[in-house]
């Protein structure tokens, strides 16, 4: 019984992880090939983008003061405070900027692309689409992944823009640290191997959140009831996959740029 | 046609017929041959084979839960068809890849059974979706042909309101005019009348019967509202009255026709006078 319930999984895991990557690859193929609804993916950057952006605002200005808060108080041990700008714009930029605003713009934007999907597959407008000789992927899934790939890498460059900016306030304001200093030590110490590390992993969260999301949407059955199922499903498994991916590209780029 | 009683395996058109369909000049604008469709389980359709002839309307008649909207679905294969071929425009899109398919659909209106409209965009997104993909296609000749096929179902009023909005029977009829916009060379309605009230579903079955003798598009027609169905057979449409009349006793729409399923099987092909004199139990009790 219990054997034959791991071997139904196993087999549902398989065919997911299958029909994710025909799904999410035609749909990232699709960006060459006409028709490309420009008009769609101006849409889509919109609600992702400009939509966004506040909360990507604020959970990096906090972060970077809580990092300034935390790390100073260990540097003093060391006598060290003097780099709290280095690590905070390090931390931002490497790690703490892609993954936060990745995160962050999946659990708003994961979530409505499986809802708003799921809801059209449940109302048959998918068909309906597909009826009136418009094919879905291009015309719903593509335009919001090249959207959230391009929007994500802004987004990124904000956040950790803002991110410096509050481990900035915190250093001058809180800690009374010299703010000068910490901003030459921030931007000093930066290399453009930490850049590279930095944009590329946007690039690759965007492509996952979306994908992921337009995905769960996609296959949504059983109502309103299964609607909620993707939704949940889609941001679970998309903000997991945004830190596991992480750890590898982490692991990859560091062998690669140091 | 055939008559009754009917055989087990259903004949019209068997194997050789399905064959030569692909070679004639002049072929059906539908042919299914043989399809079976099933979902993970015991088939949904078992063995169905039928034809939908230039300028033909095929009324699909049964019970809620037969597979009625199944067989529309595998017939611009928003349905796979596990076994069997379906002909549509002469091209089989059994096997097709769905690249392929999407100008045959383009070819082809569809009305679903809730209308199926898109709730965010307005009355004239909707109905003018198809023309809207075309970037060659200026906004005011949109414009035009939107409130053309607004007028055409009487509802020239609603081009800049919101699906939500309207009433279910208005959506049905918005469903029926961005089916007719592209001038389709066939139609398929699921259940355009299935929860309207008697009314509401009379305007519906009009504007089918409007389509069916003004334009001569071949069509199939789901239902199992059996009055929706003979109304259709016993009625044309008057287009200097410009409405629905009554044809003189003992007529009926030529090319009108009848199929049934019975649990996935279809058990009837033929005219209205063979469904009448049909001695299937099966039919016999659905027309009681």
């Amino acid at each position: 019984m219990a054997q034959n319930a791991i071997d139904r999984a196993a087999k549902e895991l398989v065919l997911t992880v299958q029909d994710y990557t025909l799904f999410a690859s035609s749909a990232l193929l699709n960006l060459f090939r006409p028709p490309i609804y420009w008009t769609d993916f101006l849409l889509q950057s919109d609600i992702i983008g400009v939509g966004s952006m506040t909360i990507v605002l604020l959970s990096g200005f906090f972060t970077g003061g809580v990092l300034a808060l935390q790390s100073s108080a260990t540097l003093a041990a060391f006598g060290a405070t003097a780099v709290t700008g280095q690590f905070v714009s390090l931390t931002m930029i490497r790690e703490l900027g892609p993954v936060l605003t990745g995160v962050m713009v999946s659990g708003r934007n994961a979530s409505s692309m499986a809802s708003e999907l799921g809801s059209m597959v449940v109302t048959e407008q998918i068909d309906a689409m597909r009826a009136l000789g418009v094919d879905p992927l291009r015309k719903l899934v593509t335009p919001r992944i090249f959207s959230s790939i391009v929007m994500l890498l802004l987004l990124t460059i904000v956040a950790d823009a803002c991110g410096i900016l509050g481990g900035g306030a915190v250093t001058v304001w809180m800690n009374h640290l010299n703010g000068p200093q910490y901003f030459h030590m921030a931007y000093q110490q930066l290399h453009y191997a930490d850049i590279v590390q930095g944009m590329i992993k946007p690039l690759l969260f965007g492509y996952i959140l979306s994908s992921i999301g337009c995905f769960y949407g996609m296959r949504t059955t059983g109502g309103t009831q299964g609607v909620g199922r993707s939704t949940i499903t889609a941001v679970v498994v998309a903000s997991v996959l945004i830190i596991f991916v992480d750890f590898l590209v982490t692991h990859v780029l560091l062998a690669l740029l140091s | 046609m055939m008559s009754d009683p009917l055989p087990p395996a259903f004949p019209a058109p068997g194997a050789e017929q399905c064959a030569q369909l692909e070679t004639e000049a002049a072929k059906p604008v539908v042919a299914v041959c043989h399809v079976t469709v099933s979902f993970d389980g015991p088939p949904v359709l078992e063995d169905i084979s039928f034809t939908v002839a230039p300028g033909e309307t095929r009324i699909l008649l049964g019970p809620a839960g037969v597979g009625k909207s199944v067989l529309l679905k595998a017939i611009n294969r928003l349905v796979r068809a596990e076994r069997g071929k379906v002909l549509l425009f002469g091209e089989d899109i059994t096997s097709m890849p769905e690249e392929g398919l999407f100008p045959l659909r383009a070819r082809t209106g569809m009305v679903f059974q809730e209308g199926a409209l898109f709730d965010s965009l307005t009355v004239r997104d909707n109905v003018g979706y198809q023309l809207l993909q075309d970037a060659g296609i200026p906004e005011e000749e949109i414009d035009r042909r939107v409130r053309e096929a607004l007028s055409f179902v009487g509802l020239a009023e609603t081009f800049s309101m919101f699906p939500s909005s309207l009433s279910g029977g208005m959506r049905r009829r918005v469903a029926i005019a961005r089916a007719l916009i592209a001038q389709p060379e066939l139609l398929l309605y699921d259940s355009p009348t299935g929860g309207l009230d008697p009314v509401t579903s009379t305007t519906i079955i009009e504007l089918i019967v409007k389509e069916r003798d003004v334009h001569a598009t071949p069509s199939l027609l789901v239902t199992h509202r059996l009055q929706d169905a003979f109304t259709l057979c016993t009625h044309r449409f008057d287009l200097d009255q410009g409405a629905m009349v009554p044809l003189p006793k003992g007529q009926v729409a030529p090319k009108t026709t009848f199929l049934m399923l019975e649990e996935g099987r279809l058990i009837f092909d033929g005219s209205i006078h063979e469904l009448l004199r049909s001695k299937n139990a099966f039919v016999r009790e659905f027309l009681e």
